[in-house]
């Protein structure tokens, strides 16, 4: 499902080609329908990453995050948020979409995570986050596939705990049919989480199965957080 | 900025009686409400006024207070929750909308403005909108006709309909049909996990266009001088259309891509184990008697 051009899609997309390459390969583009889906797929995927909330953490996340995924304090320093935006690749190899989604989804899943009151702790706001982003959308090239993907996976899971933890903790503040509706609706996309996994261990490349699963859990924080900021509001 | 609130504040506050209520208003203030049950009626009229009309009831109080940036309408209860209180609002067509409500339905109609809706257990009917047009409920389905602009709506256990509108759509749910007909979208992202999809409108040249489904059917209606690539994406489910494709290859796992015209539109069309469907204008909605879903969705919507 691949030829010499798949993987040079994404220096494409960050114009990082010399130009007789991009040339080349834009040629080849106008013949090749495999590629241009799979550069469909890509651009689809920096859409929606760029149109991702870079809202500010409400306190410095680095300390937690690290914690979770043992690697030691770090440094940290403060970034501007508008300057990393700016200078974000979005290099993935087909491999790599699961995690570059999964990273994405937990990016957002994470700003959802400070809807739980308990998270507007009183520690310093500060406009902080870790120099090596672990969840965020650029520099994921900074380690192997496999750390990345596991760490996203981490990540995800922890942003998705600390909400359902708001979800049962808040439960008994909310009507009980929406609680059953909600608790329903989760089941129901983990099922297709469940569904598409299953899939994916069967033909690990495939590129719809990868950005499916990924949307697919997109969707579970989604309905996590909208689920925690219904708790929040009748707090 | 709401320091100036209190110099235009008017306040009406009820026992018994009915509250109606006009205020006069005037260009770039928009109309908030926070409710908590009952219903939530918008209509437009040629006045530069705003006219709230509601009976609250003895257990509840009703609120209306003026400031430079909107006009503002709360209910609150006496002792606890407050009461369903059912309000007809009546506003200028240009007046952004701003509704929230617990079990609240909100119908709105003749706006020309942006509108926000948000709603836990209500369903959602809108006529009209401009600008940003952004429609959420949890239980309920939301519907939309007429808008152009923005248009953001999403529901979690009912259906979302959009038609007759234009601009940049997302329309989303979890457990129920996501359909656009005669809407002419420049961007589109349609989904859902647990219901159809269907599209029927112009593609533009330089559009993208999304539509996505994990148990359902994905429906894509394509007039013949449409120009696009489409990318249709399945795992276990088919794919038809009512017209010859152009398909030059198919790929490992039910994934294949072709051009229609100079392929300039982007189309993806995605469902995990239903079936991608091509048909012309105008034939999406027979389509919707194969729709099925799981029979907790059903006796969800009769229990509310």
């Amino acid at each position: 499902m691949s030829d010499q051009w798949t993987d040079r899609l994404s220096e494409y997309l960050d114009d990082e080609l010399p130009p007789d390459e991009r040339s080349a390969l834009e040629q080849h583009l106008r013949h090749c329908a495999a590629c241009g889906a799979v550069l469909a797929d890509l651009k689809r995927i920096v859409t929606r990453a760029r149109g991702l909330e870079d809202r500010p953490p409400e306190r410095d996340l680095w300390p937690g995050i690290a914690a979770r995924i043992g690697a030691g304090s770090g440094e940290t320093r403060a970034i501007d948020l508008a300057a990393a935006r700016g200078r974000r690749r979005w290099s993935f190899s087909l491999p790599q979409l699961i995690a570059a989604g999964i990273a994405l989804m937990a990016a957002s899943g994470g700003a959802a995570w400070l809807l739980h009151p308990a998270a507007q702790s009183s520690v310093a706001v500060r406009d902080t986050i870790p120099t090596t982003p672990v969840v965020a959308g650029g520099n994921l090239s900074a380690r192997n596939a496999g750390d990345r993907s596991r760490i996203a996976g981490q990540s995800y899971a922890a942003a998705v705990a600390d909400l359902e933890r708001v979800l049962t903790q808040g439960r008994g503040r909310l009507d009980t049919t929406t609680v059953r509706v909600i608790e329903r609706n989760l089941a129901t996309i983990d099922s297709a989480i469940a569904q598409a996994r299953r899939a994916l261990a069967a033909d690990s490349a495939n590129v719809y199965l990868n950005s499916h699963l990924a949307e697919t859990m997109q969707r579970k924080l989604d309905l996590l957080r909208q689920a925690a900021a219904l708790v929040s509001s009748v707090s | 900025m709401f320091l100036t609130l209190a110099s235009a504040a008017l306040a009406a506050l009820s026992l018994l009686q009915q509250i109606d209520t006009t205020v006069t208003v005037r260009t770039g203030q928009r109309l908030v409400v926070d409710a908590y049950g009952g219903e939530i009626e918008v209509k437009a009229w040629g006045r530069n006024a705003v006219r709230v009309e509601a009976d609250p009831g003895a257990r509840t109080s009703v609120e209306v207070s003026s400031s430079s940036g909107a006009v503002s309408v709360r209910t609150e209860g006496r002792r606890g929750p407050p009461s369903s209180v059912d309000f007809t609002i009546t506003v200028p067509a240009w007046m952004g909308l701003d509704l929230s409500g617990v079990y609240t339905d909100v119908k709105i109609a003749g706006v020309r403005a942006p509108i926000t809706v948000e709603t836990v257990q209500g369903e959602v009917d809108v006529d009209g909108g401009e600008g940003a047009v952004s429609l959420r409920s949890v239980q309920g389905s939301v519907a939309l006709r007429g808008a152009k602009g923005r248009i953001d709506v999403h529901s979690v256990n009912e259906d979302v309909r959009v038609s007759d509108a234009s601009g940049e759509i997302t329309a989303e749910t979890v457990n129920g049909e996501v359909v656009l007909e005669r809407v002419d979208a420049t961007t589109l992202d349609a989904g859902t996990v647990n219901g159809d999809v269907g599209y029927d409108g112009p593609i533009r040249n330089g559009g993208r266009y999304s539509l996505s489904s994990h148990n359902g059917d994905v429906t894509l209606a394509v007039a013949e001088n449409a120009s696009a690539t489409v990318t249709v994406s399945t795992f276990s489910g088919e794919f038809e259309s009512d017209f010859p494709v152009p398909l030059r290859e198919t790929r490992k796992g039910r994934r294949f891509s072709f051009s229609l015209g100079t392929g300039s539109a982007q189309v993806s069309l995605e469902s995990f184990q239903g079936t991608v469907r091509l048909v012309r204008p105008g034939h999406l909605s027979r389509n919707d008697d194969d729709h099925d879903k799981d029979q907790d969705h059903d006796a969800d919507r009769h229990d509310r």
